[in-house]
């Protein structure tokens, strides 16, 4: 029998993109708001389309020795102290001593190749059909033990083709997390119905509040109605009713308290520039950076601890990339070594994780600069950030690696930071998986999960052990 | 004692109160458990009399627990970590947990174990009455509750539900059961009034903007239980579909308006609305600029709860939502005042539940009969996923749905309409190379796909290395292998269905099978024929070496052939196609077989499973196009002489549950299952139970690379505590040690370790090889009641002929259809239903419309009680 406890938990799960917000709760709303409690830890999972090619992430300060483990792919840790980044990651070069650059990690649990959907939050194989979604990306399993009144947010810069399209790009569609098994997540797709939806609550545009205003009134009628129908039940179907009943008064709280949390929200709401709002003139790096001071913002205000963000996906048409800011730039045929305006295909891969590593460089950077809620050091502190690509190493991927570059606040329990870590390659004893890479999270921060993720088949036929967290990461 | 369901064993559970003789027994007590326990006991005994405890009761609790629990929960042994000598030491939480545990043990027959002295029923009655005055209501409502649920369902005994004794009158407990994922579709389908293909087109694709809100667990067994209820989840899927869904009626409607403005989607790429959408209630509204009438206001409710609910407002209802409109109205247009109140309407949870409360009085039982309306969606529902026909709701409204007899007359008519429900069996199954299978009742396959679990084969992922890269994991356009094998399996349950003679016995036991079936005989027939002749009339000509000569020669003639088709482009010439098919020829008519009738080199060809039944393979068109480059030994490959006529025989296999989707199904992802094939067999067609594996197990099969997979899950289950519930499992799972985890028939079992490889292949053309060892499929057969059919077997199939002749098998498969057609576990009050149903199966040789009938005009079915607390 669910309880309204129950509903709660499931609830707490809930957060998408909807235009008649539904999410939480504020059971356990973050401190700032609630005015007490635990200081939550932050989560941002930052994936990206094309493969991330595993040697363009080696410092090239490196020496021959290194150089030659890297190549054969063996296992070693080396502290990145007196080690120089790749260019591209030149923007990170200031948060030094929280990064880590973790190779070696396989996704053949996945689906891999062009497009893969929910895997590699997931770690299962998954496709476009709803019916793929076996359960609850790692997002949302982290944002279980964090709650926050959105509970977790997705932002995407939506591919409008190449065989994953989304239709609308500036709209809410299909996200690349799940809530639960066959429960897709929804994505804003732009600056502006991000804005709209979300800040909707402190809006001063007219037609936005009145929205707001009659979405409440519905709300109230249906839970009306619901607890008419609950009072004229008994025993189960009494209860029954009065779940679904609950549901809806739960919603139209957490609606009041995102209304009371408005001073702050308005504190922390984004002020973007015109052209990000106007989609005629929105390049792809001008949505980029729309959605990620939205993602900075609602991290700040505490509206959600938890954001992913598809910086971009195979199929997402880039333009405004410097130097090739007339060029509409195909990534797959980037994938497929097609050179723009004089730059090669690894030059302007090289051009695109620059970007994106402008925008984690923005993110880390204003958290850095937010006082924690508790007073006691910042915000990033208690923040962990990934950066990883949803597909693999490489174009056509096979899964064999799966690169990570995290940062992480000095109050992680991780022991990863400032580390160079290469892990033991696929098949080989010691190997470690994106699902020992996610329960290794998980079980850091709080869920005991024995493993996440579906198993590797080829790892299993020789009876390779694959489950449970990597150990030496939580020593 | 019998597990009877908990209306007839709850009330046992009394409170007694304790008297003064309380404090006497105490003492007595104690010193009992002194001299047997020493110093550990005084803490025991305090806890065996509770305020509300009969002391006459705790003495006996304590006789009993000395006798049969404490050897093995004792000072000696902690089974479980179970320990009964110290409950002292245990927090209240604690103590209230372990009781409660302990009362579910001993209710469900679980403790002791079979192995150990049993209690008599009295003596088992007088420790629930102990362990119940230790615990309040709350634990006798957790063990109700626990009944309602799937995996409960076998704990009511078989043989009190078949033998006739009870006569209790049967009904289900008023209720509402949320709808399916598919009735949900369909509902949505109603609300655009989607008809023909428009409606078809949507069962196929689905709605851009619609989230399921259900999901059916994925374990083998019925699933769709009315235990389920709203909650939170699902009311978040539900505020978008609702947005999307109101969204839609308004721009459709806006459209149909003569004359009206120009209105654009609000996302341009989700274009799609319901055509001809002409709601007049709602035109009316949005046609005009000026604030709507009341009437106008009352119409457009009407209108929607007609289109959501199927009904009209109740005056209360009207008056609510006048209130909404009204409201909107102040700070809104008028369209803004429809989407509301439309998305109002969507969010009621009458639009995701079924109702059924029963209506007018209630007879001598307590009991009323289902109102007309409430019977014509019954009905309907369990039939198929749309509403009630015209007729059917006619029959309600004329008050015809009012005694067995109306039932029967519905029933039977809508079983025979072949087209009201018609429709595919599942969906999801469709891709690039297969389309699921189109039936009158999908609904009825349905039961049959939940009831063996066959369609989780999907879940399953294979190393196709292993299977000659024959099998295909599910990726995206295809399902790849396992859908082929479900798709298949759906060919033959619907077969025997339409068919319905000895279905039950059919499903488990019949050697039919469909494999590929690529199109009926008689087209495959003109195909194969017609190549033949070309075979036979080219087969001495140069056709390998000279081929454009030979195709110049015979291009009129190989023209003049329909089923050979050789493109004539900027890639590919004649001759070069002319070729491939002589390849092919001679690989089947050269040999005597006959070819599939379709060519590999056709596009979206993916047919390479054959060899997961057993059969030879069929041919990649690599081997054509590469011709050159095949080995001489692969030249002379066997390719599976094809059968045009299907279903057909497959030696050494026998119904589902050698198919291999039910295989696959019941495996894991590189080894079988024996474990879950026999929980399968014991829980599904021997009405057992074996219970949750502990949490204090670690259920690894120990990895050995020189024995058989067999050997090792023997090992790990033979320890004692294991025994007690792999007994039950292990004798009738590994008898289908026979058949390899892709569904390959085998007598040798290829021990898949480094250690054991003879043969490295490069995992394209050739692959590994390992040294085997040979399978002992033997097992045994217990529980079907019949000495005949109990005893040693020798391998799977001589278990499947078992179980098909066993009454007690059809029996438990009618205790299944009972919980699919009633969306709830039986109570022995349902013991005549049961019994009715039974015999009209037999009594119609074995016609499972026959106990679909039966079932729906059962009193389970017509009659609801409405049951307090």
């Amino acid at each position: 029998m669910n309880t309204r406890r129950n509903f709660l938990k499931t609830a707490l799960l809930g957060v998408g993109a909807g235009s008649m917000w539904p999410r939480d709760l504020f059971a356990n709303a973050p401190a700032a708001l609630a005015g007490a409690g635990k200081v939550p830890t932050r989560f941002v999972f930052i994936h990206k389309g094309n493969g991330l090619m595993p040697h363009t992430l080696v410092p090239p300060s490196f020496s021959k020795d290194l150089m030659d483990k890297e190549k054969n792919k063996q296992a070693y840790s080396v502290d990145l102290d007196g080690h120089s980044l790749p260019d591209f990651m030149a923007p990170l070069a200031g948060h030094h001593k929280n990064l880590t650059i973790l190779q070696g990690l396989s996704g053949k649990m996945c689906t891999t190749g062009h497009h893969t959907w929910c895997s590699s939050l997931g770690a299962y194989k998954a496709n476009e059909q709803i019916s793929s979604i076996k359960w609850a990306t790692v997002d949302f399993e982290l944002a279980k033990l964090y709650p926050s009144p959105f509970e977790h947010i997705e932002l995407a810069c939506f591919p409008s083709g190449g065989g994953n399209s989304r239709g609308n790009i500036e709209g809410i569609e299909k996200g690349f997390s799940a809530r639960g098994p066959q429960q897709p997540n929804y994505a804003f797709g732009s600056p502006k119905v991000a804005m709209q939806e979300l800040f909707k609550s402190v809006s001063n545009d007219k037609a936005a509040q009145l929205m707001y205003e009659m979405d409440r009134k519905v709300l109230e009628l249906v839970s009306g109605r619901e607890r008419v129908i609950s009072e004229m039940l008994d025993g189960i179907e009494h209860q029954k009713a009065l779940n679904y009943t609950d549901s809806v008064d739960s919603i139209l709280v957490r609606n009041r308290k995102i209304e009371e949390m408005s001073d702050i929200i308005r504190q922390h709401i984004p002020k973007l520039p015109d052209a990000y709002i106007n989609s005629d003139t929105l390049s792809t790096l001008d949505r980029q950076d729309g959605l990620n001071e939205i993602m900075i913002s609602t991290l700040i205000s505490g509206m959600t601890n938890v954001a992913t963000f598809t910086v971009d996906e195979l199929g997402t048409p880039y333009t405004g990339l410097p130097k090739l800011e007339t060029e509409q730039v195909n990534l797959h045929e980037i994938g497929h070594n097609k050179g723009y305006g004089g730059l090669d295909a690894p030059a302007i891969r090289d051009t695109v994780c620059h970007q994106h590593m402008n925008l984690v460089n923005k993110l880390v950077s204003r958290l850095k600069a937010t006082p924690e809620i508790n007073g006691e050091g910042n915000m990033f502190d208690n923040t962990v950030v990934m950066y990883f690509p949803d597909n693999g190493e490489t174009h056509h991927s096979v899964g064999t690696e799966w690169p990570f570059v995290v940062l992480a606040g000095d109050n992680t329990p991780l022991k990863i930071g400032r580390r160079y870590i290469r892990l033991p390659k696929h098949g080989v004893e010691g190997h470690k998986t994106l699902g020992n890479w996610y329960t290794t999270l998980l079980n850091a921060y709080g869920n005991p999960i024995d493993h996440f993720g579906a198993m590797d088949v080829e790892l299993d036929k020789f009876g390779i052990h694959q489950k449970g967290p990597i150990e030496q990461f939580l020593a | 004692m019998h597990n009877g369901h908990a209306e007839n064993t709850m009330n046992p559970f009394l409170k007694i109160i304790a008297g003064l003789w309380g404090l006497v027994l105490i003492a007595g007590i104690a010193l009992i458990f002194w001299m047997k326990y020493g110093e550990d006991s005084g803490s025991v005994l305090e806890l065996f009399v509770s305020a509300e405890t009969d002391p006459e009761v705790a003495v006996d609790a304590q006789h009993l627990i000395s006798n049969y629990c404490i050897d093995c929960h004792g000072p000696d042994k902690q089974k479980g970590k179970v320990r009964f000598d110290q409950l002292n030491t245990l927090s209240s939480e604690d103590y209230v947990e372990l009781l409660s545990d302990a009362k579910e043990s001993v209710y469900y027959g679980e403790m002791p174990p079979e192995d150990e002295p049993q209690p008599t029923d009295e003596e088992r009655e007088q420790l629930l009455a102990w362990l119940s005055s230790h615990l309040d209501d709350s634990a006798d409502n957790k063990l109700a509750d626990k009944m309602r649920y799937p995996h409960y369902g076998n704990l009511v005994d078989h043989d009190l539900l078949f033998n006739g004794e009870i006569k209790d009158e049967a009904y289900t407990p008023a209720r509402r059961w949320l709808v399916s994922p598919q009735i949900f579709q369909e509902r949505v389908m109603d609300v655009f009034e989607l008809e023909g293909r428009d409606r078809d087109s949507i069962k196929q694709r689905g709605f851009y903007g619609v989230v399921n809100p259900f999901v059916m667990p994925s374990q083998s067994g019925v699933r769709d239980y009315d235990t389920g209820e709203l909650g939170g989840g699902h009311l978040l899927v539900m505020m978008n579909n609702a947005k999307w869904i109101a969204g839609k009626q308004i721009y459709a409607t806006k459209l149909g308006i003569p004359n009206g403005p120009k209105v654009e989607p609000e996302n341009p790429k989700d274009n799609w609305y319901p055509r001809d959408y002409e709601p007049q209630a709602f035109i009316d509204i949005l046609s005009q600029s000026g604030k709507p009438t009341e009437e106008q206001l009352i119409a457009a409710i009407h209108t929607q709860f007609g289109l959501t609910l199927k009904r009209k407002a109740t005056d209360q209802e009207l008056e609510v939502y006048l209130d909404l409109m009204r409201s909107v109205g102040e700070i809104g247009d008028n369209e803004a005042v429809l989407t509301k109140m439309c998305t109002a309407v969507l969010l009621k949870s009458e639009f995701l539940y079924r109702i059924e409360f029963g209506g007018g009085e209630s007879d001598e039982y307590g009991r009323t009969m289902l109102s007309p309306r409430e019977a014509a969606f019954s009905i309907s529902y369990a039939l198929g996923d749309q509403g009630p026909d015209e007729e059917l709701f006619k029959a309600a409204e004329e008050g015809r749905l009012q005694t067995k007899a109306d039932y029967r007359r519905e029933v039977e008519r809508l079983l025979a309409d072949e087209n009201y429900y018609r429709g595919q069996v599942d969906p999801i199954l469709n891709g690039s190379s297969a389309k699921s299978v189109v039936t009158s009742h999908p609904r009825i396959v349905r039961f049959f796909r939940d009831f063996f679990g066959y369609p989780n084969a999907s879940n399953i992922f294979k190393d196709p290395e292993r299977a000659e890269g024959r099998f295909v994991n599910p990726r995206r356009g295809t399902t790849g292998t396992p859908g082929a094998v479900i798709n298949e399996a759906d060919m033959i349950v619907t077969w025997h269905i339409e068919h319905d003679q000895n279905v039950f016995e059919n499903l488990l036991g019949s050697d039919k099978y469909f494999v590929y079936d690529l199109m009926p005989a008689e087209k495959g027939y003109a195909t194969v024929d017609e190549w033949r002749e070309v075979w036979e009339k080219l087969k001495d000509t140069p056709w390998e070496t000279e081929s454009k000569k030979v195709y110049d020669e015979y291009a009129r003639y190989l023209a003049s052939k329909k089923s050979i088709s050789l493109r004539d482009n900027r890639r590919r010439k004649p001759e070069n196609d002319m070729r491939l098919y002589m390849r092919f020829f001679a690989d089947h008519f050269g040999k005597g077989i006959t070819p599939m009738p379709i060519v590999p080199w056709q596009h979206g060809y993916q047919k390479h499973h054959s060899i997961v039944y057993g059969l030879p393979p069929t041919p990649s068109s690599a081997r054509y196009y590469d011709w050159k480059k095949v080995s001489e030994e692969d030249r002379d490959r066997d390719f599976w002489d094809y059968a045009l006529e299907q279903p057909f025989s497959i030696p050494n296999r026998k119904g589902i549950l050698s198919h291999p989707a039910w295989l696959i199904a019941h495996s894991h992802n590189f080894q079988t299952d024996p474990i879950k094939r026999g929980r399968w067999i014991h829980e599904k067609l021997l009405a057992g139970r074996v219970p949750d594996t502990p949490i204090t197990v670690d259920a690894q099969v120990p990895e050995d690379p020189h024995r058989t997979f067999r050997d090792r899950v023997v090992e790990v289950t033979s320890a004692p505590d294991c025994r007690k519930c792999h007994i039950h499992m292990n004798p009738v799972g590994l008898p289908f040690e026979m058949f390899d985890d892709f569904g390959r028939s085998r007598s040798e079992e290829q021990l898949e370790h480094p250690d054991n490889l003879i043969k490295t292949g490069d995992g394209e053309l050739t692959f590994n090889t390992y040294s085997t060892l040979p399978i002992d499929p033997s097992g045994a057969l217990s529980g079907t009641g019949d000495p005949a059919l109990d005893g040693d077997v020798k391998d799977a199939i001589d278990l499947i002929d078992r179980l098909a002749k066993s009454d007690h098998v059809r029996q438990s498969i009618i205790r299944h259809a009972f919980r699919f057609y009633m969306g709830r576990n039986e109570m022995l009050s349902d013991s005549q239903t049961l019994i009715d149903a039974d015999r009209a199966y037999v009594a119609s040789g074995g016609s499972f419309k026959a106990v679909i009938v039966s079932l729906l005009t059962s009193d389970s079915f017509m009659y609801r009680k409405d049951l307090k607390d």
